[in-house]
């Protein structure tokens, strides 16, 4: 390992030469990389680019007033704060659960792993709203919980704990996807070779598993800071006098009917989102992870001892029971005729569904069936070309695909209007709009989990490939591609999720033609029908379960196993 | 090559998507864009299934085909600026005066005054003959029955009755800068006892309030999931959850209170071949037989039209103590308003 670096190192310059007289050798490789480029200038950049330009532009040409009355504003430092206070703390906790439930998963012989694994992927599922709103029922002043079982009176949900605990729920799956398709890419052997050696585990993962994981911490340290930050529903809804960034964006456009300062406000995160991003990739980019190197690897130990297993499978098992009860209110909800008041059963609340609104669902599904494998595939691809491919432009790509990732729905929505509402750029009131959405604002997370997993693949494996005849799109096809199944794995998730349940940016491009469950569900909330609400999430958390096995099954029994795991 | 194929059709899709971003029209075009059209596309601020409802009853009136899409008003007037050279719908259906006030000022309305708006009240009129009213909606005191009963209390009948020590820390309302319905509370009391003594008022009420938040439904919300022992709202947004079932009583206060004017207007350059529908859709709107449906959608907003029926349980508006609110002077004093409640009411709290 250490070797291949230093003699890397040496030829770095050399290479880079040769990778770039390889790209002209291979036309076809020049024109995706410049097709992919302009994609996401087009769909990624500029729309935001828009907004921005529409915050520093006034009636009569520049005008950054709006600009320097918010950066002296002692409301808008202070709300700067309480945002990247929440997404620090967010993410540091949010990344130790997913570490833990990706490592009892990959690395021991714990029972239930795949009931465990499942639990994990739920909480991705939070649409609009709904979850706060089962923590109010569950913990608030007349919660079932807090008042009923234990008798507390005058129960406070609102504030920075609870948001804080709902966000490092709602998001430790981001880490937890991660992080196992890095755990999973590591070469078993090389754990191996140091218990065979006699180190103890506890040694193995000091100095071998935990630091070849370090990139995947980090990207999920970064993934969930970013996303906490970005958060509206759950703030909206659950943080009572406690202000973010991302709140008060949308509070500025929707409440003061002042799009300008609501626009910079949003933008203004993007500050936060891309240090983080920036001192990550510096971080991780001074080192090598490499382990697998194509030699033949023997599946590994899996971790059996009691004393490592019983409290992996405690911490697991008390993490399940929050997810299960949290959901399971909901589920509660949706079969009681008045969440919180009337308990009797009943299946109204369907039946509205099914008379009502089953053309949202069927518009749903239809747009994030289109968006997902596009995201898949995009977010390999170019995690690929990152990291294996010299390319002028490249950071720049790299920050293109971090832009609407990082910045608050509102502004991609109101972007997207702004940038392609005329011609030759019509889009609006078009599926393609939503696509386009989806893709370019749930890529990032397939982009971090490809880069990951290459990163610890010796590139002289597809070196060899390259040498035996193979274009690089063979090469990525049948060596690449398998070796980052995880990552795929969790790309498609993830884009497929977000695409069913987003809201923020997409209540700016739904049309006439094209509606969304999410909007629905939006509507039932604020006119009360809680039920309705909750029967509505029922039936998108069935879709969305059946569809994950789905994918389950043709990323992992579409490619060849490599190795048994 | 099976893999070869499947990556060239990602991007052929890719690059059909970049072409069509190009110009194509056909494939990028919104439905019904003929000459004349049957068509016609609402934005509307109405919860779902009550704009169903009305807009229903317009179908089968004219056989008009109309689509909506479901925003808050914030939202769509949001909408309206940013698609404002070539906006996607016609009419903007419901939603508070002052966002259709705000839109006017940033010239996104066309202004149209249906047949028949002599007929209503002239209170509730927009002077500049913009937009058209469709409802009104007072505010009042949302208070769960459950909590008025565990505490052998009643419901709070006027604005002082909120001040009172049985309810510190039980008073929930939204935040003036972040949601209508509080500003108008604030411009009401301003209006209705002059702008120092609301100021005092609203520092006294300070001491019993839950909490400030963010959206103008939610204390009737929270007050129906027992959040909070009384919530100031609209009463349409109270009437909603207690319809539902949960346990809230709806009084108003004695003293005076004050409302909100849902309206109806005209979108500025909204697709040519839908004009004469959405004309047809505003005249329509304000006609008893559409005010009439109010009745039904168990929406309680109080019709606009004089002739039009009052929904049961509602109170009607000229049985009701209401002041004589000025929505355009409470619009112009907005920000010197809001900077004064900030300052002088929430004090050192209004950094956090």
């Amino acid at each position: 390992m250490e070797q291949s670096k230093t003699t890397r190192m040496g030829d770095k310059l050399s290479v880079k030469k040769k990778e770039l007289q390889a790209l002209v050798r291979e036309p076809f490789l020049l024109i995706l990389i410049i097709l992919i480029f302009l994609s996401l200038l087009l769909f990624s950049a500029y729309p935001v680019w828009q907004v921005l330009k529409a915050t520093m532009v006034g009636e009569d040409g520049l005008d950054l007033t709006i600009i320097s009355e918010q950066l002296t504003s002692s409301v808008f430092l202070h709300t700067l704060w309480n945002s990247l206070k929440l997404g620090m703390v967010a993410a540091l906790f949010a990344t130790i659960m997913g570490f833990i439930f990706a490592f009892a998963v990959t690395r021991t012989t714990m029972k239930g792993k795949k009931f465990f694994h499942l639990i994990a992927l739920l909480p991705i599922i939070s649409p609009p709203f709904v979850i706060a709103l089962s923590v109010i029922l569950l913990f608030g002043r007349n919660g079932i919980i807090s008042n009923g079982l234990l008798g507390l009176e005058n129960t406070n949900v609102y504030g920075f704990t609870s948001l804080v605990l709902i966000q490092i729920l709602a998001f430790f799956p981001l880490a937890y996807l991660n992080l196992r398709g890095v755990l999973e890419s590591i070469d078993p052997s090389v754990e191996d070779a140091a218990l065979n050696l006699g180190a103890s585990r506890w040694s193995v993962f000091k100095s071998i598993t935990f630091p070849l994981a370090v990139p995947g911490v980090l990207s999920s340290l970064l993934l969930v800071f970013i996303k906490s930050i970005e958060d509206f529903g759950n703030p909206m809804v659950i943080a009572g006098d406690y202000k973010t960034l991302a709140v008060e964006a949308y509070l500025q456009i929707t409440g003061m009917y002042d799009l300008r300062s609501g626009a910079f406000i949003a933008i203004a995160l993007l500050l936060p989102a891309l240090t983080a991003y920036f001192i990550q990739k510096y971080w991780v980019s001074k080192k090598s992870y490499v382990t697998v190197t194509g030699k033949p690897s023997q599946g590994n130990i899996k971790i059996n001892e009691k004393y490592i297993v019983y409290p992996l499978f405690a911490f697991c098992l008390l993490i399940t029971g929050i997810v299960l009860l949290f959901y399971g209110s909901v589920v509660w909800g949706a079969f009681v005729k008045l969440w919180g008041v009337d308990n009797s059963l009943t299946l109204d609340h369907f039946k509205y569904i099914f008379t009502v609104g089953f053309d949202s669902i069927k518009d749903t599904l239809i747009l994030a069936l289109a968006s997902t494998p596009v995201i898949g595939i995009l977010g390999m691809v170019i995690a690929y070309l990152l990291i294996r491919k010299q390319f002028i432009g490249k950071k720049l790509m790299e920050f293109f695909t971090i832009i609407p990732f990082a910045v608050p729905g509102t502004v991609v929505g109101i972007g997207y209007i702004l940038a392609f509402n005329e011609k030759p750029l019509l889009l609006t009131g078009t599926a393609i709009i939503l696509i386009l959405a989806f893709v370019s604002r749930n890529v990032t997370v397939g982009i971090e989990a490809g880069t990951n997993s290459l990163r610890q693949v010796d590139r002289s494996i597809e070196e060899a490939s390259t040498i035996l005849g193979a274009d690089s799109f063979k090469t990525f096809w049948k060596i690449s591609l398998p070796l980052m199944k995880p990552a795929l794995f969790s790309g498609l998730v993830y884009g497929f999720v977000k695409s069913m349940t987003s809201i923020s940016a997409i209540i700016f491009l739904v049309s006439v033609s094209w509606n969304l469950i999410t909007v629905s569900i939006l509507s039932q909330v604020e006119s009360s029908r809680m039920g309705a609400a909750a029967a509505y999430c029922i039936i998108l958390i069935l879709i969305i379960l059946f569809v994950i096995s789905i994918m389950e099954f043709f990323v992992n029994g579409g490619f060849k196993k490599r190795r048994e795991s | 090559m099976k893999g070869k194929k499947l990556i060239l059709l990602s991007f052929v899709f890719l690059v059909g998507m970049l072409l069509t971003a190009c110009g194509s029209e056909k494939l990028t075009s919104s439905e019904g864009e003929s000459s004349k059209s049957n068509k016609l596309s609402i934005y509307t601020a109405f919860p779902e299934q009550e704009a169903v409802t009305y807009i229903q009853e317009f179908e089968k009136e004219t056989g008009i085909d109309v689509q909506f899409v479901r925003l808050s008003a914030g939202e769509t007037l949001a909408r309206l600026q940013a698609e404002k050279s070539n906006p996607q719908a016609s009419v903007w259906y419901g939603g508070p005066s002052d966002t259709f006030v705000a839109a006017v000022n940033e010239g996104l309305i066309e202004a149209y005054q249906p047949e028949g708006i002599d007929q209503l009240p002239e209170q509730f009129l927009d002077k500049e003959e913009h937009w058209t009213p469709i409802y009104v909606g007072a505010l009042g005191f949302a208070t769960n029955q459950d909590w008025l009963k565990k505490e052998g209390l009643e419901a709070p009948k006027s604005w002082s009755d909120l001040l009172k020590p049985e309810f510190a820390g039980e008073v929930t309302m939204a935040h003036p800068s972040s949601s209508g319905t509080a500003y108008s509370i604030y411009a009401t009391l301003v209006q209705l006892i002059g702008e120092d003594e609301a100021i005092d008022y609203l520092k006294k009420l300070d001491k019993n309030i839950r909490q400030y938040t963010k959206s103008g439904s939610a204390p009737a919300q929270q007050t129906g999931l027992g959040e909070t022992g009384v919530g100031i709202s609209f009463a349409h947004d109270i009437l909603a959850p207690k319809h539902e079932g949960y346990p809230i009583e709806l009084t108003f206060p004695e003293d005076g209170t004050g409302y909100e004017v849902g309206a109806v207007a005209l979108i500025k350059n909204a697709p040519a071949d839908q004009l004469e529908n959405a004309k047809k859709f505003i005249d329509w709107s304000i006609t008893k037989a559409a005010q009439d449906i109010y009745s039904e959608s168990e929406s309680f907003r109080l019709p606009i039209n004089p002739e039009a029926i009052t929904p049961e349980g509602a109170t009607k508006l000229t049985e009701l103590e209401i002041i004589d609110y000025d929505a355009v002077w409470a619009g112009e004093n907005r920000d010197r308003l809001l900077e004064k409640f900030n300052k002088e009411v929430r004090g050192q709290d209004a950094a956090e």
